[in-house]
């Protein structure tokens, strides 16, 4: 009986390998291979970067190997991924960390084996980087700058160049909120007719949302337009609108464009939400580790198109 | 005599399978990627197995003792978060040591205590301490992970010595010695005892209840070392370190040949059922196969791997 069932064992462990091994692409000796690590592959956002990435491997004619751990929060699966593909003698790793400095070591261990990274997404923390003595090519992600600048654009658009306006900020302090909110407040410059009248933190929170731009519609009840810096400050703010009874009068625009944030527009309660393109990012994480391995140089900052979702333009939105 | 011959030969015959098992998953990939079979990647593989298979050592001697401990992550994650909130508060690192180590001690005697005098079923028990050692990692740290140490410390995760990386050195010496604990001591026969038949084990003069303390007890703090090495291999301390854990450990421990109803299982098996699991990952990445289809192909292995297991101990009439 046990012999029979070892050998049972053996076939199907054998078989069920051969048959991932079948799966797996050519592995193509001769060119070059890149990977791209992400924080997960069950996530739409990791899920279209992966498709970006496959669009310019195929078109640069590379082979491109795409990880992810089974969850967006378990650093130690990523590292272990890592550290499998610098044993593959992957040409260049391109990668979204799933803990900024945690992943750390694994760069180094990169580093060594003399094998560039390129950070996609998120950014590596760089004061940990550096006391490492570790070394990332590049940071590919979304430019948050121009994403605020758009946001200003498409409100003094709507006002027609003149009315009064709220901001609601995230937490003082973080570099994604402060890009967005330097953004915004250089294109609302140039229209003078447009007054920013009140900027106050509602720190990334829904609830806070409501609150702070319930206190807002009190203190400033002509505020024509609101840009949040995030959806669920956003969405917490368009409760408060709803609660005041002034549905719709009030032009907002949040950022991030969560789905909750899409319905919103659908409605028409709110006006629109700044995106992320997770596929344009994929696409330049591959461009830029295939020049990298080529031997040229790149910027040190690679920032990613970024723009607005509204009503008119959201069914298009989806179909790409 | 001849029972016992044949029950020896079964026993082992089992573990020779699952040895065999690995020798042909290992021969299967050195001929599909030919970065596989390489001196630097088997150490990289044995590192990467290193943490699991240390927590599947305590979780082989809950298992024999017919229980489970679904608690082993979280506690991890919070004898990690003590153990980086002790380093950080400048105690001397033995004793910092000490703390995260005692922290899954402490753990994995209240599961004991509430299974053995509290007479709850390891299943809720832990299920519980899972919920209650997160909270309180979470909780301890304002669910922010603490990270930066020395280099002494990290040493214990990117030291190597002769080559051999220091998870690897640790991983060998926890397996020695609990190999003799479990065949060589009077706690690890008990566990065996306990595991076959309780109401025998009691009838015989065996402390169950304090004998099921000890093995909760240091299967907690298995936890407290993984949960070392794991801070020191990431230089940081997360609070949300180690969620699932435990399948990963209960995996090994089946595939290696231990027994679910308890009473049954050997040290060397989980070793051999750990490398599996790390062999298959490292594999599957090498081959640049999707999570999706490695989740796939561990699951199938842990149901083949049991299904095996009991097809041979059915008892043959």
């Amino acid at each position: 009986m046990s012999v029979l069932f070892n050998k049972i064992l053996k076939i199907v462990l054998s078989t069920s390998v051969i048959w991932i091994g079948c799966q797996r692409d050519a592995q193509n000796t001769k060119g070059q291979t890149i990977a791209l690590i992400v924080k997960t592959l069950n996530h739409p956002f990791f899920i279209d970067m992966q498709k970006g990435a496959e669009e310019s491997a195929e078109k640069l004619g590379v082979h491109l190997i795409v990880q992810g751990a089974e969850r967006e929060v378990d650093v130690e699966k990523q590292m272990q991924i890592i550290e499998n593909l610098i044993q593959r003698r992957v040409d260049a790793i391109c990668l979204a960390p799933s803990g900024s400095k945690e992943v750390v070591p694994g760069i180094l261990k990169a580093n060594k084996a003399g094998i560039p990274v390129l950070t996609v997404d998120t950014r590596v923390d760089t004061s940990a980087l550096n006391e490492a003595g570790g070394f990332v090519e590049t940071y590919i992600g979304s430019d948050n700058y121009e994403g605020g600048r758009i946001a200003g654009e498409y409100i003094a658009e709507q006002l027609g160049g003149r009315g009064k306006v709220a901001i609601l900020e995230g937490i003082p302090g973080h570099e994604t909120g402060d890009q967005r909110l330097r953004g915004f407040r250089s294109s609302i410059q140039h229209h003078p007719d447009v007054d920013i009248v009140i900027s106050l933190t509602a720190n990334w929170e829904r609830d806070q949302g409501f609150n702070v731009f319930q206190n807002i519609l009190q203190s400033h009840p002509n505020v024509q337009a609101l840009f949040a810096c995030n959806d669920l400050m956003a969405l917490g703010a368009i409760e408060a609108i709803d609660a005041a009874g002034r549905r719709g009068e009030i032009t907002v625009v949040g950022f991030d464009a969560l789905n909750d944030a899409k319905k919103a527009i659908e409605e028409g309660t709110m006006r629109g939400s700044v995106a992320q393109y997770p596929l344009e990012m994929g696409k330049l994480a591959i461009e830029n580790a295939y020049r990298v391995i080529k031997g040229n140089k790149i910027d040190k900052y690679i920032p990613v198109k970024i723009g607005l979702i509204t009503k008119q333009n959201m069914d298009a939105q989806l179909i790409e | 005599m001849k029972e016992d011959m044949k029950k020896y030969l079964l026993h082992h015959g089992r573990q020779f399978g699952t040895f065999l098992g690995l020798v042909v998953l290992i021969i299967v990939l050195w001929i599909l990627s030919p970065y596989f079979l390489k001196i630097s990647n088997l150490l990289n593989i044995a590192q990467q197995t290193s943490i699991n298979a240390i927590i599947a050592v305590g979780m082989t001697f809950v298992i024999i003792s017919a229980g489970i401990d679904l608690s082993v992550g979280s506690i991890l994650a919070f004898s990690g978060v003590v153990l980086a909130k002790s380093i950080q508060i400048g105690l001397p690192l033995p004793l910092a040591i000490l703390m995260g180590l005692s922290m899954g001690l402490l753990c994995g005697w209240m599961n004991g205590i509430l299974i053995s005098y509290g007479r709850l079923p390891p299943f809720i028990s832990t299920l519980g301490m899972m919920s209650v050692a997160r909270g309180a990692a979470l909780l301890f740290t304002k669910g922010r992970p603490i990270s930066g140490f020395s280099g002494e410390f990290r040493f214990l995760a990117s030291g190597e010595i002769f080559r051999i990386p220091m998870p690897v050195i640790i991983m060998i010496l926890v397996y020695i010695v609990a190999h003799f604990v479990l065949t060589r001591t009077k706690l690890g026969r008990y566990t065996y005892a306990i595991g076959g038949n309780e109401e025998a084990a009691v009838l015989s003069g065996v402390n169950v209840k304090l004998c099921k303390t000890m093995v909760y007890g240091l299967c907690g703090m298995l936890s407290g070392l993984a949960a070392i090495l794991l801070t020191a291999r990431l230089n940081s301390a997360q609070p949300i370190a180690g969620i699932m854990y435990e399948l990963d450990a209960i995996a090994a421990t089946v595939i290696g040949g231990t027994s679910l109803s308890g009473g049954q299982g050997t040290i060397l098996g989980t070793l051999i059922g750990a490398f599996i699991m790390g062999v298959l990952r490292n594999g599957l990445n090498l081959l640049g196969v999707s999570s999706f289809i490695q989740q796939i192909v561990i699951g199938s292995v842990i149901i083949i791997a049991v299904l095996v297991d009991m097809a041979l101990r059915r008892p043959k009439k």
